[in-house]
């Protein structure tokens, strides 16, 4: 394998101010591109319109609490987003490379460090926005109730919609840098997105699915971010928080380190 | 301090993935303030040179400094020193102009001012002051090639790279960019620029000094002029009428040979339209080509036209004396037989043998053809017709001119088998297992 430079430069440290326009990039995409955003929203609202009023009827019970279900999947969906636009998001590297806007980021004189670093907030900041969104329109349309706690909780759900969502865009950014076209795009979407979504337990209760189905989920690391969205949002969880936290810290540096690195051996050309 | 700006050591470059061998072992120097240019047909290892000097890509073997910064072991004081415009274009179309600039003096760690005023100055500079807060996706090709000079300049480096920074556009916008490229050479800025292309205009246009690269190895490396020189003197280029005789150009090409004066000689063969007028004379200085075939070709439907520039321009009976026998016949039969007793003797002669059918519209268009580079063309030419009059060849058209870059270009590029060599494939494999091993 060929090796790029960067990683041994002496200037390999970081450049915050390039880091802040790099991930001002990104917002700026998601923000102008109005049929993105507009999608975006809409796909979000679709999903809590249709599960919610299709699984109104399933009584949803966590450790004899009983749950109301347009709350559990509203959460849930928010979590879904932190996957859909994490690893969509990680594809926006393979757009630059496919126009030629990597080449102008990688001769610059920064740190490959500063881009994936940059990049990866940029992406972050995007769905935590995004989340945040979902969050409110749920909470206007009343499936949380009305509760002043639940300030608090659309507070604290950012530290773990950022922590969530660190280890899928470092998956996006090891899949986009290695993809050389859009054609495998696909791919990622059947085998990686989907399985991931479905089994997550973001749309049915964990005590309720065979055990087969419970332990796949249990294998499914994203499994994790979606069971403490709802500790934070619901006050439930399968799963005991410690372990929550340390699957999605592992996960979350696992994807970080991989797609750093690689982003230091990706080859633009 | 060197006057080198860009020095290159026994540079090589190999893709170990595709068994290619990119960059051959090149070694060249590019003076302070120059431009320099990069000339070589597709896939001959310019761009491959540019990514190595621009820390792209590592090199396999070798060493190359710029600005005095080693590429390998400075890659970001290499990267501060240059701007590069990359072949394909490599701006973000989602944001605006002055925001790809404004990425671009943040990501070089220029300070807020000075980004600022540099940005309005090169905005100036490619003419685009107007159009900055215009979404790069409603730019036009021209445009954003200038646009991505302009970034290219924007932190002021001493070296600009352009790779083909030409390919692709209309004619006028090639010319708006030729002359920026001056401009930003000559002006106060004094940037050394390396320019690749596969256009010969271009490079004999810009370039102070052009390398001529093929197959990833320089074949060629001096001033426009003095590669001219170097196949100096005159080119012939002699056509010879389709006979029997034919299979004797080789031979006569071994005569020719020994004749003083004579560099060398190329055979080949022409495809030439029927309809083309062959302009086998100097044309006066002044005079365009173009409006002087339109001419002939006027003069040619009307007999008595004919006639007249006939008696009065012994350039124009020569001119039909070495037409081809279409065209000949075609003229021939222009004329009525009353006619033909004002026709000028020798003419008259050709015009009634062919009437008479004497000769056959041959099948094959294909005529053969030698291009001969010799010292002194006016010297060499009588001589030259004469070895091939004696033996008894017919020449059709002679064409004599001065040696241009294209013609520098196929000398040293040569129009030869472009396949590898198995050797060379098994030269290139057998590198490429020696530094596996090595690692």
């Amino acid at each position: 394998m060929i090796k790029t430079n960067n990683l041994n430069s002496k200037f390999a440290i970081v450049n915050y101010a390039a880091i802040w326009i790099l991930a001002k990039r990104e917002l700026y995409e998601f923000f102008r591109s109005k049929t993105r955003l507009i999608t975006s929203i809409a796909q979000g609202l679709l999903f809590l319109l249709i599960f919610s009023s299709g699984f109104a009827f399933i009584n949803i019970n966590i450790g004899g609490v009983a749950i109301d279900s347009r709350a559990f999947v509203a959460s849930g969906i928010a979590a879904i987003i932190i996957l859909f636009n994490g690893i969509f998001g990680g594809m926006s590297i393979l757009r630059d490379k496919m126009f030629g806007f990597m080449k102008e980021l990688i001769v610059a004189p920064v740190s490959r460090r500063t881009l994936m670093t940059g990049k990866t907030l940029g992406l972050t900041l995007q769905t935590l926005i995004h989340v945040e969104i979902l969050l409110g329109l749920s909470t206007v349309m009343g499936f949380f109730g009305y509760d002043i706690s639940l300030i608090l909780r659309m507070i604290l759900i950012i530290p773990v919609a950022f922590l969530a969502s660190l280890g899928i865009v470092g998956m996006g950014l090891t899949i986009s840098t290695r993809l050389k076209d859009f054609q495998s795009f696909g791919i990622i979407q059947t085998f990686i997105v989907m399985p991931m979504f479905w089994f997550s337990g973001a749309l049915f209760a964990f005590n309720n699915v065979p055990f087969f189905m419970q332990v796949i989920i249990m294998c499914n690391p994203f499994s994790y971010s979606v069971d403490l969205f709802r500790a934070v949002l619901l006050g439930v969880s399968f799963f005991p928080i410690w372990l929550d936290l340390t699957v999605m810290t592992l996960f979350g540096i696992l994807f970080i380190l991989l797609g750093a690195r690689s982003f230091n051996r990706m080859e633009v050309s | 301090m060197s006057d080198s700006i860009i020095e290159v050591k026994r540079l090589t470059k190999i893709y170990e993935d595709g068994n290619v061998l990119a960059v051959d072992d090149i070694s060249f120097e590019i003076k302070r303030g120059e431009i320099f240019a990069l000339l070589g047909p597709n896939g001959a290892g310019k761009t491959t040179t540019i990514s190595l000097l621009s820390t792209l890509l590592f090199p396999t073997k070798g060493e190359a400094k710029v600005n005095s910064f080693d590429i390998q072991k400075d890659p970001d004081r290499v990267r501060k020193s240059i701007g590069v415009v990359f072949q394909e274009p490599s701006l973000d179309n989602e944001m605006k102009a002055y925001e790809n600039l404004e990425l671009h003096g943040v990501l070089y760690g220029m300070p807020k001012k000075q980004r600022r005023e540099k940005i309005q100055e090169v905005l100036k500079l490619v003419g685009l002051e107007d159009k900055a807060n215009v979404y790069v996706k409603n730019y036009s090709g021209g445009m954003k090639r200038r646009l991505e000079i302009a970034r290219g300049l924007l932190h002021e480096p001493k070296i600009l790279f352009l790779d083909e920074p030409t390919l692709g556009l209309d004619p006028q916008t090639r010319r708006k960019i030729w002359d920026k490229i001056k401009e930003l050479n000559q002006g106060n800025l004094e940037i050394t620029i390396l320019i690749t292309t596969h256009y010969m205009d271009e490079a004999d246009e810009l370039a102070d000094r052009i390398c001529i690269m093929d197959r990833g190895k320089i074949i060629a490396l001096d001033t426009s002029e003095n590669l001219k020189k170097q196949i100096s003197g005159d080119i012939i280029d002699i056509e010879f009428e389709i006979t029997e005789d034919r299979t004797k150009i080789p031979t006569i090409i071994n005569k020719l040979k020994e004749l003083s004066g004579i560099k060398n000689i190329s055979l080949g063969s022409t495809q030439k339209n029927g309809e083309e007028i062959p302009l086998n004379f100097k044309l006066p200085p002044n005079v365009d080509p173009e409006t002087m075939k339109a001419r002939i070709r006027e003069t040619m439907s009307d007999p008595k036209k004919l006639i007249a520039a006939w008696k009065k321009y012994p350039m124009a009976s020569q001119m039909f004396m070495n037409a081809s026998i279409e065209m000949k016949i075609r003229i021939a039969n222009l004329f009525a037989d009353d006619l033909i007793e004002q026709i000028p003797e020798e003419i008259k002669q050709e015009i009634i043998k062919i009437k008479k059918g004497e000769y056959k519209n041959n099948e094959t268009t294909s005529t053969p053809i030698i291009s001969i580079s010799c010292e002194n063309g006016g010297k060499s030419l009588p001589l030259i017709i004469q070895k091939i009059n004696d033996n008894n060849l017919i020449v059709k058209s002679v064409h004599m001119h001065q040696p241009k870059l294209e013609d520098v270009f196929l000398h040293f590029v040569g129009s030869a088998i472009r396949e590898e060599s198995s050797d060379r494939v098994k030269s290139i494999k057998n590198m490429i297992q020696m530094k596996q091993l090595r690692r």
